[in-house]
């Protein structure tokens, strides 16, 4: 990756110079001819791409005189991340709006059987909407640094834009914490039900059940919401770290790693608001009964069957332990 | 129209830090921003220069370019201002900037980042020339009473130098010319896009 | 355009000042910018039509609705001796800006980092308000008029009891002249020389050094004419931190001359990063780097032979002590290789002009005398005094060190270097118009009253050590001190000692300064006054700058708060003491303010041996006024002009005769090339006219010491001659020139014999006219004498300093023997020989230097309080070199502690780990205050007085050492041990 090429360059540079600097220690009384000698900027560029320096002041990273390298950040910032979140987004919006048209939303086949079975308790729904809404908030303050000025500051006008950027960026700052915090009772919470295992290599073979005519099987988590709870996971770890290295400017790197942070931050963001789109997708229009789960938090058994049918196998058979043990029994959920 | 640039001539410049205390004191900057600041490059050995550095006003200013509500524009004298009104702190311009000029008061909690505030090369920002509300926000206004920034005014050793870009830079090659060298016109070629031939 | 700014002021400024009188104090952010939160409504409105993209700027005519108004007032710069003028712009009794001054000659428009930020000094909401005293360990507030009732009782107690010397008064080159004189004054009605300033810990070497050599004690030429050197060698001094604009002319010098520029110094300063040789040497080998240079200059002929016949005395006796530095033992003491210093050695004698340039470097040692006179020494060997583009260009520190100095404010002179005997006495009763023997009666005895008083450096001595080492009545018991640091005198961890032991200390100060936090961490806690006094930008008077030039300063705003003018806070003082009527005789006092002009007046009057007789005020006010018209290169005026016409700026002193006669004043001194009445002049015969000389086979000679066919320009005498009294007048029949009323003056002044009244006693300034009329300088045409019979080392010897790395080198460089000198001990000898046998060097294997940081300046308190200087130098810090700092485990920022070599002194401060110095050289700013071996003493401070940043003060461990001549201090080389903390 050109940062580690950078890293090389650098300490490279950095060891050439000290090089240079030993050669001219002077040894008391030693001659030297300090105007000779002087520093020279381009030839300080071409070695470190930086120039550093000593200052008095306690903040150190004033020292930084020169550092150039704001430009390529500068074209990834206004070029390069449009056309990934511009073709990310887009793009699986397209993707959606045709497989909706094409498709319509997945029906349960069996109609519904009018026995429900609980898939989410009331904590699992709460943490869930709670990083849904918190990340949507995200996504729409931060998409708004990238995209508001070309697409929503020319409608709205400078001071209401300032205005909106302004509340959204404290929204964005604040509400990064109970995403955090979603995101890491998300992993906590559901790690069980997604490790990856045999059936999913079969589901993924299937396509989740667009290739060919019936479901495949699946636990409590098929292999797509699998695939969805890592990039929550792991996405979320990373816009995370890298927010938070943004929002405390200094405690962790200095200017070169912000740019850094900022790129991994805006690039993983893009994708997983793409990502999320299609997740949403599945679980409003896109298939029938699939929202209830998040919703009331129970879901008709026939959805059940079809789409996680080793998953209702373990629930029935663990209700009819439960019913032996204990009588008069009491179906899990009405 | 005049295009105002800063050139340091390093082989002046002695780190005495008056341009440091001129801006401080014109614009009443408060603890802990420092619009300008004074860099000492291989210091304490032979060849050590030092070099006053503070926003260059850079012809296509990477921080406007980068700013997400687009609140620093460029005046018609080549100077980069913008609009404490309409910056909401996001840190973007510090990202960008090659010379670290972009400051922010520490406010809030969580390091969070107050208006940016920089060197506006005496110049004010968008409120009418001489306001109290332009003093309050970003300092005096010089250009407008037909002064250059303080900062080069009151320079020890006449190593700053401030005001059109050619008269500058002439005097800088006049100096280099004269006295056989120059270590360059530090921060030129990432500002302007140019050098000056020494 | 010079006035902007009005509503601000009245708004802000008045706001803050008002909070601070009502005990208010802010924090640092006081004056924020008012942020506009995005949030706030009402921005939304004033902006909706706001084009971003390219906002063209509003017309001009909206320039300065916040300007309109205010007046520009002029002063100068109270921080260094460069003089720089400071224009201030006042808006309603407010200090509302400062705008570049680019008429001053001096300076240009520019500024350093304190010079630029003067403004604060004034509006400081940590100055002093209010006079306080301790009682019981507490700061209480006082009025003026109980603070100067119990400190004159108890003043006039202790002068019962012990006698007048037993007050010590400590004055301030911070002065005026105006004030400076009268401090001097004050000494002198009170009884005492006890009377001393900043100028003792700087350039009291320099001066007695200088003026031994050729006449004066000051720098020869100007900043300015250092454009002319082609080489230019920097020895000691570090003016690019120390005297940042000076740099302005330095460096332009070099660049327009293609001059040598080479610095001689233990570290690689900001200075020497520009040089195009930089000598690295071991602190403390002034002489031999110096004589190593000369042995290469006599070696290969490139002395000025025509030079030294005609204008040196004492070559033969230089040249046996110069055969002794061979190249190879100079580079053994030094560390200086040979080759370096041929090459140096024949850009200074072959590269004219050549000048020299020091500062501290050479000053603050043991030797300090012997090393500024081996400086002058080299010069006159190369023939390198006297003109344009040479000279020994000797940096002044303080703004008007050099006029504090001039007049008298000093323990062995009264004003102007007429001495203490019976005969300067006298003059000054004339000029002061009260009775020599009522002058007389105010001392112990006449003898005491014609002995030099005791140094400010050995204060606390004078304190603690038993009365019989004291050579005066009684010891020391009350100091009284105003406009002087404490912690910029070595030795602290002794001099809390006498700070204890004190029956009296008043401070008077804008700031309480470390006098106050240290006196309280010694454990006293009655009898401490503070006096709150004005900075100079709100006092009027004259200034002096390194170059000689005289400068009026406007009063800017009026005193703040409840402080007082100096001038005002002597007159209560002499009032207390009952001889203001005596004192004040012929100056104007206004609601006890004294008239700065009328005591300039007074000092023209009675200054003729220095020729500060010419510059009326109204004549230093005419050029400040006028300073656009004169020339940046000769700082002269054209010829024509009405006002100022062929004046030199600041009437740069000597400027003879009466302000009358239009004396240019003198730009070089000594300089040939011009009549006298043009600038011109001749060295000073002050030591004899001849003197006998013993020579190897036994017999004498007797050599003259006066100039030998050389001449100021349009002498008349076409030789050297002796000084001018109405007697020589007489010899030459140029006494009939004389007026009647001048004739009436020499008759009065030496009634018994007139004949004997000189050109610089008689008031009336005839014997002086005389002269000029004829070509001549009044005070004679001699030899400049590289032999000073009379001072310790007549010929400049090295002696290692007292604690020193190289105990090799101190059986054959020993310092001088022990000597009662000023009256106290010098022990320097005993300390020397102890540290060699209990192996102090061992123990302690640093050299500890130290000197001044731009953004500061003396003892600090000042600038460390002004926010935007303070925040530029947080942290008291030590340089060390890479490899001594890996030897210690020390890391660059880290904290260290620093011990010394007396007292367990210790300090804890952060390393700076540099190459600046070298292997086994160290080196501290000195002007941090207010900590002690590691303990902070901010609570020791009356309440919001404390400055903004404190540090361990380098002179906690700086040691004994003290010039034999002067009583200097040698805080530039002594012992240190570092460790990580």
């Amino acid at each position: 990756m050109a940062s580690l090429a950078k890293c090389v360059r650098l300490a490279l540079g950095a060891w050439v110079l000290s090089l240079m600097i030993s050669a001219s220690v002077p040894s008391i009384a030693q001659q030297v001819n300090p105007t000779a000698s002087a520093v020279k900027e381009q030839q300080l560029l071409q070695e470190l791409n930086r120039i550093q320096g000593r200052v008095s002041i306690p903040d150190q990273r004033s020292g930084v005189l020169e550092q150039p390298a704001g430009r390529e950040w500068r074209e990834f910032r206004n070029v390069t991340l449009r056309w990934i979140g511009g073709i990310a987004i887009l793009g699986t919006l397209a993707v959606l709006v045709v497989f909706y048209l094409a498709c319509g939303m997945v029906r349960l086949q069996g109609g519904r059987a009018g026995r429900t079975i609980v898939r989410f308790s009331a904590f699992e729904r709460f943490v869930h909407w709670m990083t849904a809404t918190c990340f949507i908030t995200l996504a729409i303050s931060g998409l708004n640094i990238t995209f508001g000025r070309p697409l929503l500051l020319p409608l709205i006008g400078h001071e209401a834009f300032s205005e909106w950027s302004q509340w959204a960026k404290y929204a964005h700052n604040y509400l990064s914490f109970p995403f955090t915090i979603g995101v890491v009772l998300i992993f906590l919470m559901w790690l069980g039900g997604n490790i990856p295992n045999k059936v999913d290599v079969e589901w993924i073979k299937r396509g989740g059940g667009i290739v060919g005519h019936d479901h495949p099987p699946a636990y409590r988590f098929n292999a797509g919401q699998k695939a969805v709870y890592w990039i929550v996971v792991i996405g979320g770890a990373a816009v995370a770290v890298t927010g938070y290295e943004l929002m405390f400017p200094f405690y962790l790197s200095g200017i070169e790693g912000m740019q850094m942070a900022q790129m991994v931050h805006s690039t993983v963001a893009m994708l997983f608001v793409a990502v999320m789109l299609a997740h949403i997708y599945i679980g409003t229009i896109g298939m029938q009964g699939a929202f209830e789960a998040m919703g009331s938090g129970t879901v008709d058994a026939n959805w059940a069957k079809e789409h996680h049918s080793l998953w209702l196998d373990e629930e029935d058979a663990r209700a009819a332990t439960n019913d032996a043990r204990s009588k008069p029994a009491a179906t899990a959920a009405e | 129209m005049a295009r105002m640039k800063f050139l340091c001539d390093a082989d002046r410049c002695i780190e005495c830090n008056a341009c440091v205390t001129a801006c401080k004191n014109e614009h009443e900057v408060p603890w802990g921003i420092n619009r300008r600041r004074v860099v000492t490059i291989n210091d304490g050995k032979p060849g050590e220069r030092s070099v006053s550095m503070a926003c260059m006003h850079c012809t296509d200013a990477p921080c406007a370019a980068v700013c997400p509500v687009n609140c620093i524009y460029t005046t018609d004298d080549g100077v980069v201002l913008h609009s404490k009104d309409l910056c909401i702190g996001c840190g973007y311009c510090f990202y960008a900037c090659p010379f670290g000029a972009p400051q922010y008061p520490k406010i809030g909690n969580f390091g969070s980042r107050g208006k940016m505030d920089k060197c506006t090369f005496c110049a004010g920002g968008p409120e009418a020339d001489g306001s109290k509300e332009e003093y309050e926000k970003y300092g005096a206004n010089r250009l407008a009473e037909g002064k250059l920034p303080l900062c080069a005014e009151m320079c020890s050793t006449k190593s700053l130098l401030a005001g059109d870009g050619e008269i500058i830079a002439q005097i800088y090659k006049e100096r280099v010319m004269k006295r056989g060298y120059g270590s360059g016109a530090w921060g030129w070629k990432t500002a302007y896009r140019e050098t000056i031939a020494s | 355009m010079l006035i902007r700014r009005t509503q601000r002021s009245e708004s802000d400024r008045r706001g803050s000042v008002a909070a601070l009188l009502s005990g208010q104090t802010g924090g640092l952010d006081r004056r924020t910018f008012l942020r506009r939160s995005g949030l706030a409504g009402g921005a939304f409105a004033a902006l909706s039509t706001l084009p971003l993209g390219s906002v063209r700027k509003a017309e001009a005519a909206a320039a300065g609705p916040l300007t309109a108004g205010a007046t520009v007032r002029k002063s100068i710069c109270t921080h260094c001796s460069v003089g720089c003028t400071v224009t201030a712009e006042v808006l309603n009794g407010v200090w509302i800006g400062q705008e570049p001054t680019w008429d001053s000659p001096i300076n240009r428009g520019s500024h350093c980092a304190k010079g630029a930020s003067v403004r604060e000094l004034v509006h400081s909401e940590r100055r002093l308000r209010y006079p306080m005293k301790l009682v019981g360990g507490q700061w209480t507030r006082v009025s003026w008029e109980t603070a100067i009732n119990e400190i004159g009782d108890k003043l006039l107690d202790v002068r019962e009891k012990s006698g007048p010397d037993s007050v010590y008064w400590l004055g301030s080159a911070k002065m005026t002249n105006e004030g400076s004189y009268l401090f001097r004054k004050l000494g002198a009605f009170w009884g005492t020389n006890n009377t001393d300033h900043q100028a003792r810990i700087c350039h009291s070497t320099t001066v007695t050094g200088v003026a031994n050599t050729w006449g004066y004690g000051a720098m020869t030429n100007s900043f300015n004419d250092i454009r002319n050197a082609k080489t230019q060698i920097i020895m000691g001094g570090n003016p690019a931190e120390a005297h940042p604009v000076s740099l302005q002319h330095l460096l332009e010098g070099k660049e327009l001359q293609k001059a040598n520029f080479i610095v001689i110094d233990p570290r690689l300063t900001r200075t020497a990063a520009h040089a195009t040789e930089y000598v690295r040497m071991r602190p403390g080998t002034d002489i031999p780097v110096l004589y190593g240079m000369m042995w290469h200059i006599l070696q290969n002929g490139w002395e000025d032979k025509e030079f030294i016949q005609r204008r040196v005395y004492g070559f033969d006796d230089l040249r046996k002590e110069v055969e002794k530095w061979n190249p190879e033992e100079v580079e053994r003491v030094s560390g200086v290789p040979g080759e370096q210093l041929k090459r140096v050695a024949k850009m200074l004698a072959t590269e004219k002009p050549a000048t020299l340039i020091w500062a501290m470097g050479q000053t603050q040692k043991t030797v300090g005398t012997a090393n500024v006179r081996a400086s002058c020494i080299a010069l006159l060997l190369t023939g390198n005094v006297g003109m344009s583009g040479a000279g020994a260009n000797i940096f002044r520190g303080h703004d008007n060190v050099q006029g504090a100095t001039d007049v008298g404010l000093d323990i062995v002179t009264l004003p102007f270097y007429y001495g203490l005997a019976e005969g300067a006495w006298k003059h000054w009763s004339r000029v002061w118009e009260v009775d020599y023997e009522f002058l007389k009666s105010r001392f112990d005895s006449k003898q005491i009253m014609e002995t030099p008083g005791i140094p400010l450096t050995r204060w606390f001595e004078a304190v603690t050590l038993p009365k019989d080492q004291v050579a005066q009545k009684d010891n020391v018991r009350a100091v009284f001190v105003q406009g002087h640091a404490s912690n910029s005198i070595t030795r602290i961890p002794e001099s809390l000692k006498g700070l204890k032991a004190l029956d009296l200390l008043v401070i008077a100060d804008p700031h309480p300064t470390t006098w106050a936090s240290l006196a309280v961490e010694a454990g006293r806690k009655d009898s401490l006054y503070v006096l709150p006094i004005a900075t100079q930008f709100e006092c009027k008077g004259s200034r002096v700058a390194s170059n000689r030039s005289l400068q009026w300063g406007e009063q800017i705003v009026k005193p703040i708060f409840e402080s007082k003018d100096d001038l005002e806070v002597i007159y209560l003082m002499a009032k207390k003491f009952g001889f203001a009527d005596k004192m004040f005789k012929n100056i104007k006092v206004e609601n006890n303010l004294p008239e700065a002009e009328d005591i300039l007046r007074e000092m023209n009057r009675g200054s003729w041996s220095t020729g500060y007789c010419g510059q009326s005020p109204e004549r230093l006010k005419a050029h400040m006024k006028n300073q656009a018209k004169f020339d940046f290169l000769t700082m002269r005026a054209p010829k024509d002009d009405p006002e100022v016409g062929g004046d030199y700026y600041g009437l740069p002193w000597p400027c003879w005769g009466s302000p009358e006669l239009k004396h240019p004043g003198t730009p070089l001194l000594y300089n040939t090339n011009l009549s006298v009445m043009d600038g011109g002049g001749t060295f000073r015969p002050r030591f004899g006219l001849e003197r006998e000389e013993k020579l190897p086979d036994g017999t004498t000679r007797k050599v003259s010491l006066l100039a030998d066919g050389s001449y100021s320009r349009g002498s008349e005498i076409k030789d050297g001659y002796p000084e001018f009294t109405l007697a020589s007048l007489k010899k030459l029949g140029w006494d009939r020139d004389l007026t009647e009323a001048e004739m009436a003056t020499i008759n009065r002044i030496n009634p018994a014999t007139p004949d004997a009244v000189s050109w610089s006693l008689d008031l009336s300034g005839g014997i002086q006219r005389i002269a000029l009329m004829h070509g001549c300088v009044p005070y004679g045409n001699g030899k400049a004498r590289m032999n000073a019979f009379g001072l310790p080392d007549p010929i400049p010897v090295h002696r290692e300093p007292i604690y020193t790395p190289r105990v090799d080198l101190v059986a054959k460089y020993p310092t001088l023997p022990d000597a009662k000198q000023f009256r106290m001990p010098n022990i320097g000898f005993s300390v020397q020989k102890a540290a060699v046998e209990k192996g102090i060097a061992k123990q302690f294997p640093l050299i500890l230097s130290s000197g001044r940081l731009v953004e500061y300046e003396g003892g600090g308190e000042e600038t460390r309080t002004n926010p935007w200087l303070a925040e530029l130098q947080q942290d008291m810090f030590i340089e060390i070199s890479p490899a001594d700092a890996a030897d210690r485990g020390v890391k660059d920022g880290g904290w260290v502690w620093v011990t010394g070599a007396e007292n367990n002194s210790r300090a804890r401060m952060k390393a700076l780990v540099t190459e600046r110095v070298g292997k086994g050289v160290a080196w501290m700013p000195f002007h941090f205050g207010g900590w002690f071996a590691g303990r902070d003493l901010r609570g020791n401070y009356p309440k919001g007085t404390d400055p903004i940043v404190l540090g361990e003060s380098a002179n906690t461990i700086t040691t004994y050492g003290y010039d034999p001549a002067t009583g200097m201090q040698e805080p530039k080389v002594t012992l240190c041990q570092i460790a990580a903390a």
